[in-house]
């Protein structure tokens, strides 16, 4: 998130607005924010409603067992359509910002 | 060394096996910070293997040095710090394998949409507390111009 962050200029230059989605109540993202100093925008799943309609339910992959998205990175354009994604196999490896810049390069 | 009379533990030779397990365990530890620097792929993709890979070569090494203060115990010091070095190397190994079995514990994604697949409606909260759907987010925009595209990110949460 501190990556997104630094590029965040970055990606408003290029016209790509990145949005955060977990299973995390508004409260627990606005606290995120404001401690991180995060300015983009946190989208709460609670229910996990998305997450399980995404396919990125990890069941009982949270602290207590607890419902959770795994981690993905999806790229979007104006018509609804994925350009790009990333599913990592190991919660430590997330993409840089910089492959998601150089995919949205591809998107007029 | 056949025809040098040993006699004390001063001229015994440095169990420099040992040491090379130590440094190599060390560097080992070492690489499991390396993720916070976002280097270039592939190498976060081999970094769970190194991070694996590193204190299992350390553990020959203080296995074999502790073999040889045991066996040759006239000819290689370290008796006693190679059997506490040997302790630590298998606990690190132990926690090294855990923590690679939990952090790949991720479940796949073949219910996912694919790359050039319509991503479904949403409508969620924000942290605000406001309704936001997928196509109000490419509608407003924090700098006015509307966004070309819109980078999801799903994160695992309970922060």
């Amino acid at each position: 998130m501190r990556g997104i962050q630094e590029q965040f200029p970055e990606f408003q230059a290029r016209g790509v607005r990145p949005v955060a989605i977990s299973v995390d109540p508004p409260e627990v993202s606005a606290n995120l924010r404001r401690k991180a100093g995060l300015t983009f925008t946190f989208l709460s799943d609670p229910s996990l409603d998305v997450i399980r309609r995404y396919g990125l339910l990890h069941a009982a992959g949270g602290p207590d067992g607890h419902d959770i998205s795994r981690p993905a990175e999806f790229l979007v354009d104006r018509s609804g359509t994925v350009r790009w994604e990333n599913f990592t196999e190991d919660i430590r490896v997330r993409p840089r910002a910089q492959e998601m810049l150089a995919a949205a390069r591809e998107i007029q | 060394m056949a025809d040098t009379p040993i006699s004390s533990a001063s001229h015994r030779r440095t169990n420099s096996a040992l040491w090379y397990g130590l440094l190599i365990m060390l560097a080992g530890i070492a690489t499991q910070f390396l993720y916070f620097l976002r280097l270039p792929p592939p190498i976060p993709h081999v970094l769970p293997w190194i991070n694996l890979l590193l204190p299992a070569i350390a553990m020959i090494y203080v296995v074999t040095g502790l073999a040889r203060a045991f066996n040759q115990s006239a000819v290689y010091v370290g008796k006693i710090w190679g059997s506490i070095l040997t302790v630590i190397a298998l606990l690190v190994v132990a926690g090294n394998v855990f923590l690679f079995r939990q952090t790949r514990a991720v479940p796949n994604s073949a219910g996912a949409p694919q790359v050039g697949q319509h991503l479904p409606e949403f409508t969620l909260l924000d942290s605000s507390g406001n309704q936001t759907s997928l196509s109000h987010l490419f509608a407003v925009s924090a700098n006015g111009s509307p966004p070309k595209a819109v980078l999801l990110i799903f994160y695992r949460g309970y922060w």
